[in-house]
């Protein structure tokens, strides 16, 4: 018999405080409002390779070598306790003794191995490494080309890659480099049915996950970091950032991620809220097909860049929140970093001057654009188009639905949009895979230059950091100076709205970090 | 009556292929899946081991062919997103939207008939003047509009009620009522006009002349005869219940075929699409049949025509 006490608490039940509290653990639980969780409905970051994905990865998975995401962008020790580099092909790797997986078992050097072998990542022809995606295989081949890992003790390995590899090290912090138990690879019904619940060793487990809906993660009391400091997380796919926004006023969530700038002003407005966020490890720039005829001559593409007022689009559309790079490289690049690199200048008149010198005659130039797939980016462009109209460039705008329609080869193909992010300290993160002789603008031919492709190549062979530094400086020379396959932007900048009584901190990239020493009310 | 149903059931094999078809060309010649799944930031190499798995890299005809032969057989395919069955992802869907869109469509009747009927009865009048003008108000302002005011009313500023997502039966109160409210507009106009048009016709006034009482005016010779086009209104309802929820669903986070849509469109995932589009064709033929069949009961004409 339902009495009226207990019908009035069945009401006022779904009012109660966000931070619900369990019988038996204090911890909260919380939920965090996203655009969207995965793009391929997998929890695995090999498969999800994406900002979505990069949120909430972290949280059940961790990399081999763990990175400050907060304040250095530096590695640190995580699941590896020492790295030691052997020779310039090898390191060696001692892992850190107890740590668990979410199904109990400690985690040793076969459940590393099986994580970077044929297992996980490369793929092969019988067992479970039949079952690895052609995908995952391109991808795990592209970040560790040549690898293979040797175990020499229940909690040591050498890893061993094909040639020299000056950044080995740094690539076992690379975000597709998680550890996840070999038993639950070979224990898995299919790998469909494994990726949607990857056994890893984060603080939190994955609880429930409901593809284009919500992803429950429960605390792992046994994480080897400590109790994590909540009991549950909750991440709800929310796509509209108006819907967000109001569940995060209204007190249904916790955070809301994906905040534009626009929109941070009037969060702030509301006393108990706060954006926190800001510049992540990604460059934003406009690349140039230089086999077009209007960009074929340097000097039109190095007037584009001059004529971009990067000050006004950052402090008009930005609030202010992010800046210019010194070219495409990262200060936590520590020794590998050109701290003399200049920024990219704004000069109108040298930038008139030079198209005169071109001979340019107004011909057309074609922007391909997406609506506002980057943040800002249509506002953005419409700045852009207004610079260069200034300088004498007529460049005209044309609107796309999606990438296919942005890269296809043809006459209208001259300048579009592109982020570049890193996921390890090195150049090597991101220049091969961009700029190299394999990299993404030379495979849809709409920049080559062998000298580029030999200084990448250089990056990524040279174990000498002083010639290595000299082969960065030559790459960024001809890129943005001698032969311009890009003009930068800024550096993105990524907010999540949250309750301002909530004491954490945002990571200088799409990672969420929930575990212990991140949380406090 | 065979003859009937025979030439309707061909009508709407066609209509299906004809669907299909220009579902494939359109999705597969406007964005490559490899691409826009694998995100902008996948390797090559990535992409092109995709691209082979999935069979992209084979001529567009051949595809097409390869893809029509395994509807016919029934199999619809699976979702390139995630590998899984394309029927089986859809179908996981369908009793979400339904919970949304049957409510719905209730209200929709619920509110708009005796709205319409009653601003025709009180005709340029006040009653008239206000139906007619929230009917219009609900008509013109779009669903996303609408919800979210409700959601800044209801969600933020009251706080009575969840702003999104599908946790509960309080979850599914305002995407209901956004699109109960819109479609009830759409009845009201329709139920009132046709209505107005029946009421001045000269079997109301013999009706009313030989002292029938004026509700048994109303219910016995107005309604039924101004059924027929309400009744097509409502059969494009019912038709729309599966997939009629797209924009409702995105602006309150509801996970149902209407989302489904948009995402698998944007991947371009063909599978999902058409396994959706031929769903939404199947139920929309069969409402229309459905509507078909009941003019000839509520019209005595056409079923003599049809017999």
């Amino acid at each position: 018999m339902l009495s009226r006490r207990s019908a009035l608490a069945a009401l006022a039940a779904p009012a109660l405080p966000r931070l619900a509290l369990a019988e038996g653990d204090a911890r909260p639980s919380i939920t965090v409002a996203v655009q969207k969780i995965a793009n391929s409905n997998t929890l695995d970051i090999a498969r999800e390779n994406s900002n979505v994905g990069t949120r909430h990865f972290a949280c059940y998975t961790e990399p081999l070598v763990d990175t400050d995401w907060i304040t250095t962008l530096r590695p640190r020790a995580g699941l590896a306790l020492r790295w030691e580099r052997v020779d310039e092909r090898r390191v060696e790797v001692a892992l850190r003794p107890g740590v668990r997986f979410h199904n109990g078992d400690e985690m040793t050097a076969e459940d590393v191995a099986a994580s970077f072998g044929p297992e996980r990542l490369f793929g092969g022809e019988a067992g479970v490494a039949a079952r690895v995606p052609p995908d995952v295989r391109a991808q795990g081949r592209a970040v560790f080309p040549g690898l293979s890992v040797e175990v020499l003790g229940r909690h040591r390995l050498r890893f061993v890659t094909g040639r020299p590899d000056p950044a080995l090290d740094k690539r076992l912090g690379h975000r597709i480099g998680v550890v996840v138990s070999r038993r639950s690879l070979e224990e898995a019904e299919s790998w469909l049915a494994w990726a949607r619940r990857p056994v890893g060793t984060g603080p939190y487990r994955v609880a429930e996950f409901r593809p284009d809906n919500a992803l429950i993660l429960e605390a792992f009391d046994e994480y080897w970091g400590g109790r994590p400091p909540l009991r549950r997380i909750r991440f709800l796919e929310v796509p509209e950032v108006a819907a967000r926004i109001a569940g995060l006023l209204s007190g249904e969530y916790d955070f809301a991620c994906d905040i534009p700038p626009d929109q941070i002003a009037e969060i702030e407005r509301s006393r108990g809220f706060e954006v926190q966020g800001g510049l992540i490890a990604n460059h934003r720039f406009i690349t140039f097909d230089k086999t077009h005829p209007q960009l074929a001559d340097p000097r039109i593409r190095r007037a584009l860049s001059l004529s971009i007022d990067r000050a006004s689009i950052i402090e008009g559309l930005w609030a202010g929140r992010t800046e210019v790079p010194r070219g495409m490289q990262f200060p936590f690049y520590g020794g590998m970093y050109l701290e003399d690199w200049p920024q990219p200048r704004f000069g109108l008149a040298e930038a008139r001057a030079l198209v005169r010198a071109a001979g340019y005659k107004g011909e057309t130039i074609p922007y391909r654009l997406l609506n506002n797939y980057y943040t800002a980016q249509t506002p953005t462009a419409q700045v852009l188009v207004e610079g260069w109209r200034a300088a004498g460039l007529n460049v005209q705008i044309q609107m796309r639905e999606n990438w296919t329609q942005v890269l296809e080869a043809g006459p209208t193909r001259a300048l579009r949009d592109w982020s570049s992010t890193v996921f390890i300290a090195d150049p090597v993160s991101n220049m091969p895979s961009v700029w190299g002789r394999n990299g993404s603008h030379p495979a849809t031919g709409e920049w080559r230059n062998e000298e580029a492709f030999a200084a990448v190549e250089a990056l990524e062979t040279e174990m000498d950091t002083g010639r290595r530094r000299a082969a960065m400086h030559r790459l960024l020379t001809i890129l943005e100076q001698e032969d311009p396959a890009y003009a930068m932007l800024h550096q993105a900048a990524n907010f999540t709205g949250k309750r301002r009584a909530i004491r954490w901190r945002a990571a200088q990239s799409f990672l969420m970090d929930f575990r212990p020493g991140n949380w406090d009310v | 009556m065979l003859r009937f149903l025979g030439f309707r059931l061909l009508r709407a094999a066609v209509t299906i292929v004809l669907v299909v078809s220009f579902a494939f060309v359109v999705l597969r010649l406007s964005g490559d899946p490899a691409q826009i799944i694998m995100g902008a930031d996948a390797p090559p190499e990535a992409i092109v081991a995709f691209r082979r798995a999935w069979g992209l890299e084979e001529p567009l005809w051949r595809q097409y062919l390869r893809y029509f032969g395994a509807i016919v057989s029934g199999d619809l395919g699976r979702s390139m997103r995630d590998g899984r069955d394309a029927i089986a992802l859809v179908a996981e869907r369908i009793p979400a939207t339904l919970a949304l869109t049957i409510p719905a469509l209730l209200i929709k009747l619920g509110l708009g008939i005796p709205a319409g009927i009653t601003a025709a009865l009180h005709r340029n009048s006040l009653i008239d003047r206000a139906v007619m003008m929230l009917a219009v108000a609900g008509f013109t302002v779009p669903s996303f509009v609408l919800g979210l005011l409700l959601v800044l009313l209801f969600a933020v500023q009251l706080g009575w009620l969840p702003s999104g997502g599908q946790e509960g039966w309080r979850h599914a109160v305002l995407p209901i009522v956004t699109m109960g409210i819109g479609g009830a507009a759409v009845l009201a106009r329709f139920t009132r006009s046709a209505m107005l048009e029946v009421l001045g016709q000269p079997y109301i006034r013999t009706a009313s002349a030989k002292g029938v009482p004026w509700r048994a005016v109303v219910w016995g010779h107005a309604l039924p005869n101004a059924a027929i086009p309400t009744v097509t209104i409502i059969g494009f309802m019912v038709g729309s219940l599966i997939a009629g929820a797209v924009v409702v669903e995105s602006v309150f986070s509801w996970p149902g075929v209407g989302r489904l849509l948009v995402v698998a469109v944007a991947n371009r995932d063909l599978a999902v699409v058409q396994c959706i589009l031929l769903l939404v064709a199947a139920t929309m033929v069969t409402a229309n049949l459905v509507v078909d069949l009941l003019y000839g009961a509520l019209d005595p004409r056409l079923r003599q025509r049809t017999a």
